[in-house]
């Protein structure tokens, strides 16, 4: 096989592809970082979100991404009170069954939600606008792809100041580092817990946003791929620390959009074998992530 | 005013699984006093201080902290309501910096936002200040020590929980943590101390418990501290 | 007392799937179905039951291994004559060659056993987390294999013209063999070690056990029941396509597992033919007055709620007692 030219509009559409996929990572590991849980539920929040903008196609775009976000943080918090908290304490192996049940109810509810017009699927209109294409430098560029690039930016450095700068931030990272000592000194659990599903269903809902511009027609399946992937790039990159998280999202999305580019289809369909034999290799050799430095001391994996 | 004591353990039974920790524990500690409880490795002492926080469940008995039952209340509840713990082994946060470890002791205020309290730390421990933007892994042990006493102290506790803070020092830096001790008592801090070092401990508490296999075997004055008979006989009792 | 332990321990499931194989006997054709459907889920689960629940380690995996042996029994078993017209790609050892019932029952047990050996080798040494992660890459390998590579099987389309001969005589035996192959497997010695290091890993690495061993064994037997259960389920559909035995088919038999209690073959079966018949009132209700993807939902909640409020399952995760 020759060595395709990578062009820049494929680069772009990369790095765009990686800044959703980051954002769903810290969604992901914003929740693992206080709670110990992999929560892959998470594709389902987007799906909720997706789902609300499809049925609130008719009204004002900013209506209807109003209703996303009310819908995802409701959902989220829900579930937190219902399922995160009495859990809490568990078995990290008994949380992600727990998610991975809870994943099969939410989309067979949305499923039934769905069909009811004897179709399975329903199409987004609200921000289909944001896929006409702006020249830059030659290379076309749809908007909704500078919107992901500009958003992952915005948002992980907005996130870094709240980490960095603010008590909440302190706490929250006190919490990811030693629970058990960060509620002796007084940090409040529920509060700390309950901030990081928040802001984990504030991605959820972004996230919802960019991708159904991308792909528009919303099925109860929709962000399951999209999970799963992601929760192997942050395996990957190490699900222990927020940024090496961050940056396993960012990479396996990144690695995909160049991957689908350049290859034809035909040469991609053991793409996912080779993936997952990767996060195998990953588990048994570097447990605590491929960007965890070498030195750091590694946590213990129950 | 009120001379009821700050903190009362009464008939306190702690058990891991079946096999009991503390058994049938009774002490008090009244409001500026510097009580200590002391005992061999394994009799019990930082489990009563973690049931305090109520990082432990206890099977039996009450725990009661100026005048209130705190028995199964979570801990940063506890820790809000003005007991602050200095916890076995410091477990100062590495990677954070000596000002944000000191912030952190801040959770347990109501207004969690005290600068004056940061300040008053820094004065009483002045090593911290010079530090306050490295990370505190980096400090000595001595040094971290004093940091999580700090931490402990800018939560301005009622009641101050001290978990063996000179476990794993040099000599010279035990001598320091326990002139810390003395000048944190000058400042009118209710402590309970858990100490291995008993004579250093009997000899600068008001009183100290002495804890073995889980129950209270002697009650020691500050004068019995150069007795070493008196010592030997409460711990081998 | 003691001496009639391992009788009720393992009569009590026994009873139970011989009682499903006589109903399966007489209902009608349509009922029918969901009966066998139960028998071969318990099964899979008790497969499963072999592995998870002996050695406390969640797998996402074992699922794999059941595909493995069903298309393996499956591709063998499809007659010569119209083997070589549907699956033109199979390798030619595969495509020219036919096995009858049993021999394909047995290979779809070694194909499993195979498998969860090289899988296992280096994945026994993963625990908690990381082996929940691991175990799940090992399902989408398999399944990615599976559906695009034509050489070992039909791909992405349906494998059909499979004969049915898993009816309720060869559900019902199939079943018994598992259930007594778990039972003596966790009275043995590998079986009480195994538990060991469940029960208190340091303590049984103090003794001298071998964690990643005893595990490894436990894998390699589970995998090749989990083949076996494959080849019952192939049998008994006589048509199959990679997605019936992928994720639904993962969740379903965990969910299985733990509402019925992980730690326990009583839980294993008690669970397998509660929820299967749960499924099955609720499939026939989605044909009526349910909205279709009712099950789904319940299913979920049950376990979602099985977990949270009593993690060891309605048996308790005990052995049946008198």
């Amino acid at each position: 096989m020759p060595l395709a030219v990578v062009d820049a509009q494929t680069l772009v559409d990369a790095v765009a592809l990686g800044a959703v996929y980051a954002l769903m990572a810290v969604g992901i590991g914003l929740v693992f970082g206080v709670l110990r849980l992999v929560n892959f539920a998470y594709g389902q929040l987007v799906m909720a979100g997706a789902y609300t903008l499809a049925f609130t196609s008719h009204l004002h775009p900013a209506v209807s991404i109003v209703a996303c976000f009310a819908v995802v943080i409701a959902l989220s918090t829900a579930i937190d009170l219902a399922v995160f908290r009495p859990l809490r304490g568990q078995s990290p192996a008994v949380m992600l069954v727990t998610t991975f049940a809870l994943a099969f109810l939410l989309q067979a509810v949305a499923r039934i939600v769905d069909v009811r017009d004897g179709t399975i699927g329903e199409p987004v209109r609200v921000v289909g606008q944001l896929n006409r294409a702006v020249g830059i430098g030659g290379v076309n560029v749809r908007q909704v792809t500078i919107l992901a690039i500009v958003l992952g930016i915005v948002v992980l450095g907005l996130l870094a100041l709240l980490l960095g700068r603010t008590t909440i931030g302190l706490h929250m990272r006190a919490a990811a580092g030693d629970f058990r000592t960060a509620r002796l000194l007084g940090v409040r659990s529920n509060r700390v817990i309950g901030f990081a599903v928040f802001l984990s269903a504030l991605l959820a809902a972004l996230v919802a946003i960019v991708l159904t511009v991308r792909k528009p027609l919303v099925t109860p399946a929709y962000g399951l791929q999209e999970t799963i992937v992601v929760l192997v790039g942050v395996v990957v990159g190490g699900l222990d620390r927020l940024w090496t998280a961050t940056l396993g999202g960012f990479a396996i999305g990144f690695a995909t959009g160049v991957i689908n580019g350049v290859l034809p289809t035909d040469k991609t369909i053991f793409l996912p074998t080779a993936v997952f034999a990767l996060v195998i290799l990953v588990l048994l050799l570097r447990p605590g992530g491929l960007f965890v430095p070498r030195d750091a001391a590694t946590v213990e994996r129950v | 005013m009120n001379d009821r004591p700050l903190l009362e353990l009464r008939s306190v039974e702690i058990a891991y699984g079946r096999v009991a920790a503390v058994r049938g524990l009774s002490l008090e500690v009244q409001r500026g006093e510097l009580v200590g409880l002391i005992g061999p490795n394994g009799a019990g002492k930082s489990t009563t201080l973690h049931a305090i926080m109520g990082a432990v469940p206890i099977s039996a008995g009450e725990i009661i902290v100026d005048g209130v039952g705190v028995a199964g209340r979570a801990p940063e509840a506890i820790a809000r309501s003005g007991v602050a713990l200095v916890p076995e082994g410091r477990r100062v946060f590495a990677s954070f910096s000596v000002e944000e470890n000191l912030r952190l002791g801040l959770a347990a205020r109501r207004n969690g936002k005290d600068e004056h309290a940061l300040e008053e730390a820094y004065e009483l421990f002045p090593v911290l200040r010079e530090s306050r933007r490295r990370p505190a892994g980096v400090l000595s042990g001595g040094q971290q020590q004093q940091l999580a006493i700090a931490r402990g102290l800018v939560a301005g506790p009622r009641l101050l929980l001290l978990d063996e803070p000179s476990l794993g020092l040099a000599p010279a830096v035990v001598d320091s943590v326990f002139e810390t001790l003395a000048r944190i008592r000058e400042h009118g801090v209710t402590v309970l101390l858990v100490e291995q070092r008993a004579q250093r401990t009997v000899a600068l508490a008001d009183r100290s418990y002495v804890l073995v296999n889980g129950e209270l075997r002697a009650t020691l004055a500050p004068a019995d501290a150069g007795d070493t008979d008196r010592l030997v006989a409460a711990y081998l009792a | 007392m003691s001496r009639f332990r391992p009788l009720v321990e393992l009569g009590g499931p026994a009873l139970l799937v011989v009682g499903a194989g006589l109903m399966a006997t007489v209902v009608s054709r349509s009922t029918q179905i969901y009966v066998l459907q139960a028998i071969v889920a318990v099964a899979m689960v008790v497969a499963i039951y072999v592995f998870v629940g002996n050695s406390g380690v969640l797998s996402f995996g074992q699922i794999s291994f059941v595909a493995a042996g069903a298309f393996a029994a499956g591709v063998m078993t499809v007659p010569l004559v119209l083997k070589g017209a549907i699956l033109r790609d199979l390798f030619p050892i595969l495509r020219d060659h036919e096995l009858g019932n049993v021999a394909s029952l047995v290979l779809a047990a070694g194909v499993g056993g195979v498998l969860a050996a090289l899988v296992g080798l280096p994945l026994m040494r993963l625990s908690g987390l990381a082996a929940g992660i691991a175990t799940f890459a090992v399902l989408e390998i398999t399944n990615n294999l599976l559906r695009e590579w034509t050489a070992i099987g039909p791909g992405a389309t349906t494998l059909s013209l499979v004969p049915q001969t898993t009816g309720p005589g060869q559900a019902t035996v199939g079943v018994l063999l598992v259930i007594a192959v778990a039972y003596a497997y966790q009275r043995s010695r590998f079986g009480r070690r195994l538990r060991a290091t469940r029960e208190d890993p340091a303590a049984a690495q103090a003794v001298g056990i071998s964690i990643h061993r005893q595990r490894l064994g436990a894998f390699v037997l589970s995998g090749a029941l989990c083949g076996f259960a494959g080849g019952l389920y192939v049998h008994m559909l006589g048509s199959i396509s990679t997605g019936q035995v992928y994720l639904e088919l993962t969740f379903l038999t965990l969910a299985m597992l733990v509402v019925g209690g992980m730690t326990s073959l009583w839980g294993a079966v008690v669970g397998a033919l509660s929820v299967s018949a749960l499924d099955s009132f609720l499939a026939e209700a989605e044909r009526g007055a349910l909205p279709n993807g009712s099950r789904l939902v319940v299913v979920g909640a049950l376990m979602a709620l099985i977990l949270v409020l009593r993690p060891s399952g309605i048996t308790g995760g005990k052995e049946l007692r008198l």
